[in-house]
């Protein structure tokens, strides 16, 4: 007379085949998004690094000489023909004899073409340089007519963007503005949430209410296997399903950053995935407890998958009411108010971000312990009522 | 002690549904039918047996344990048949009893193949492309592949073709001539007068009638049909003291429902008239069954 009291295998088993299509795609998709992000954060991080003023200003010197010199003595000389003629000992004599002239300058044809070349690497054309170059020759140092202030392209073109009506801050906080944590803080609550969300609120669903709903729980009940099992078993489910596509995540993540940068700060990474696995499980309790709760998939689904959608929603919305959004002008401050209706707030990117860092903001400490809390709370309700109610079998 | 027990249940679902002071002990061995429309109470019943409801009043055991408290040590013993059969998805018939036989721990290859071969059953195709009755089918082979000693059968034959109900009503009375105790629901008055020793009438969750098949068969009323060649033998018939369950002018017949000790009587009287036919009309547990009904019930989903 055996009775299967905690923990059923052939109904893991069964569990775990029938959503294991499910499992597959929301992992795939979470894996391609945790790809393309890390490739997109590399990218963004790859043209902050590099910092381009030098070679732009060796260059323009270059060209500089190369303008004054036409202008003296009639010459028809640019980068342009200094990049396609063979002979270049025009070139070598003018920067020579300008070197000469003034200690500063330290002029060569090798400088010319490395400084070139460096520019061209960069997102920004260099016929684009050349073209700006032609304005700051143009312009040359001039003074204004009122204010007696030099006129030059940049404070120009700030006064054209406010002509505009695009204020002068904004374009200090956009070329400023932090591309590379913005797109972290969208990856983790969006790019890789969405997948779990969906997996957690369908998977909840199949779980428990369905098999009530449709009735073949009458079958796993004909055998002596105690309803605590059953809840059990699926609860098991629920906890380890979501760490495997966590765990997929973080591993994909890791080998993308060390192919993409060559350098992976894994405490980091840890946490924020932890983070996120504590988020997803909080979720996946409140899909639990609508599907042991209620008897018709329906009503479960509109609890369970309604509320995280909302979760999910309001995290959104409350991005655009979040501080850097609102200062870069993109959201609107009273959006804020929906990031205080979402247990997505609770996961703490900025904070969790700082892990392995020398100062670590341990913000996310307690916002944590609140979602392990809602987990515990709602597995704990869902398991014991299912156990206590009738069931429509 | 009766194996299985239901005593003085009470479930209301409100709007008058559900079960009111049902009271059934079937014993050892014993094959109970338990007959009555959908909606009736059958289910119910069942579903506190089986423990999937907590009674609201009153208490079911099974072999004297608590269904409620012991629910799956008694699965040990006891073989379900749903109703309404609804397997998991994404599994092959095949898988679906592996399943089942991890979930029991019991494994009898021989026996689990002698029921797949007596119910003409190949499980090697997935659940979701098997038709109603092979569903069917596949239930009832796991309701009975861990030879339990308590069957507990909801409207067994429904969504079987009429040579597999055949089948299973014989295997059924075999299963009960090996000393199984037999509970079984239906609205189909074959398989119930086929197969059961004892039977009760569930109407509006109420017991309506409970009594021994045998017994029905043997005392009961005779129903005759009497058919006459002319008119006024017909008109004059009727106006005997007899009750007529109906009459058919058209047709010239009438029929006469009589207790059996009064047979003499009704024979005695043809004498005087011209009768062209008279019949016995086979008592049966519908009539029985029907005349439960008969007051202006609204009757519905009962077949044959």
């Amino acid at each position: 007379m055996k009775v299967t009291k905690v923990f059923s295998v052939p109904l893991f088993k069964q569990s775990l085949r029938a959503n294991r299509v499910l499992l597959i795609a929301c992992t795939v998709v979470l894996c391609l998004m945790t790809v393309v992000t890390t490739y997109a954060g590399n990218l963004i991080a790859g043209t902050e690094s590099t910092d381009y003023t030098d070679a732009q200003t060796d260059f323009y010197s270059h060209l500089y000489v190369l303008a004054a010199y036409n202008e003296m003595a009639g010459t028809e000389l640019s980068y342009e023909d200094f990049s396609t003629t063979d002979d270049q000992s025009m070139y070598e004599t003018i920067f020579e004899m300008m070197s000469a002239q003034s200690e500063d300058l330290d002029l060569s044809v090798e400088k010319f073409a490395e400084s070139a070349e460096l520019l061209s690497e960069s997102d920004i054309g260099l016929d684009v340089y050349i073209e700006n170059f032609e304005y700051v020759y143009a312009l040359g140092a001039t003074e204004g007519v009122f204010t007696g202030n030099t006129l030059d392209v940049s404070t120009m073109m700030t006064n054209m963007f406010e002509m505009m009506g695009m204020s002068s801050d904004l374009l200090t906080t956009m070329t400023e503005m932090d591309t590379s944590a913005m797109l972290n803080q969208m990856y983790f609550t969006i790019m890789c949430l969405l997948p779990i969300i969906l997996f957690i609120i369908f998977a909840g669903n199949a779980l428990v209410v369905d098999q009530v709903d449709k009735g073949s729980m009458a079958c796993i009940l004909s055998t002596p296997t105690k309803r605590s099992a059953v809840v059990i078993t699926q609860m098991v489910y629920m906890i380890i399903t979501p760490l495997v596509m966590v765990g997929c995540g973080l591993i994909v993540r890791l080998l993308a950053t060390r192919a993409f940068t060559g350098e992976v700060d894994v405490v980091k990474f840890l946490a924020l995935y932890g983070g996120i696995y504590l988020l997803a499980e909080a979720m996946a309790s409140i899909c639990y407890l609508a599907s042991c709760v209620f008897n018709l998939s329906k009503n479960a689904l509109a609890l369970g998958g309604g509320l995280n959608v909302w979760f999910f929603l309001c995290s959104l919305l409350g991005m655009f009411g979040s501080d850097t959004m609102v200062s870069m002008g993109m959201g609107a401050e009273m959006l804020g108010v929906f990031n205080n209706l979402t247990i997505v707030g609770l996961f703490d990117v900025d904070a969790l971000g700082t892990v392995g860092s020398g100062a670590v903001d341990y913000a996310f400490v307690p916002k944590l312990i609140a979602l392990v809390c809602i987990a515990i709370v709602c597995y704990a309700i869902g398991a014991v009522r299912f156990q206590k109610k009738d069931l429509p079998l | 002690m009766p194996v299985i027990s239901v005593d003085h249940l009470t479930k209301d679902y409100g709007h008058g549904r559900g079960v009111f002071d049902v009271s059934i002990q079937v014993k050892k061995g014993e094959c109970y039918g338990f007959l009555g429309p959908n909606g009736a109470g059958k289910t119910t019943t069942i579903r506190h047996l089986m423990g999937f409801s907590k009674p609201q009043e009153g208490k079911t055991s099974i072999s004297g344990k608590d269904s409620w408290e012991h629910s799956a040590e008694l699965k040990n013993t006891v073989g379900y048949l749903p109703g309404e059969v609804t397997l998991p998805q994404g599994l092959s018939g095949t898988d679906f009893l592996k399943m089942m036989e991890g979930m029991r721990h019991t494994k009898n290859d021989d026996y689990l193949k002698m029921l797949l071969d007596k119910f003409d059953l190949d499980p090697d195709i997935s659940i979701k492309r098997m038709s109603l009755g092979v569903k069917r089918k596949l239930a009832v082979v796991t309701a009975f592949m861990h030879d339990p000693d308590i069957l507990i059968l909801d409207e067994p034959t429904s969504g079987l073709d009429p040579v597999m109900q055949e089948t299973f009503i014989d295997f059924v009375k075999e299963e009960k001539e090996r000393g199984k105790t037999i509970f079984l629901s239906s609205h189909i008055f074959h398989e119930v007068d086929a197969s059961c020793d004892r039977i009760a009438i569930i109407r509006d969750g109420k017991i309506a009638s409970e009594f021994k098949s045998d017994e029905l068969k043997a005392s009961h009323d005779r129903i005759y049909r009497v058919t006459f060649r002319d008119e006024q033998s017909y008109l004059s018939f009727i106006e005997k003291p007899f009750r007529f369950t109906s009459k058919n002018h058209g047709k010239l017949r009438a029929r006469v429902q009589i207790e059996s000790n009064r047979v003499g009587e009704l024979t005695g009287c043809l004498g005087d008239y011209n009768v062209a036919d008279f019949v016995e009309i086979p008592f049966t547990l519908e009539d029985y069954f029907m005349s439960f009904y008969d007051t202006g019930h609204h009757f519905e989903g009962v077949s044959r």
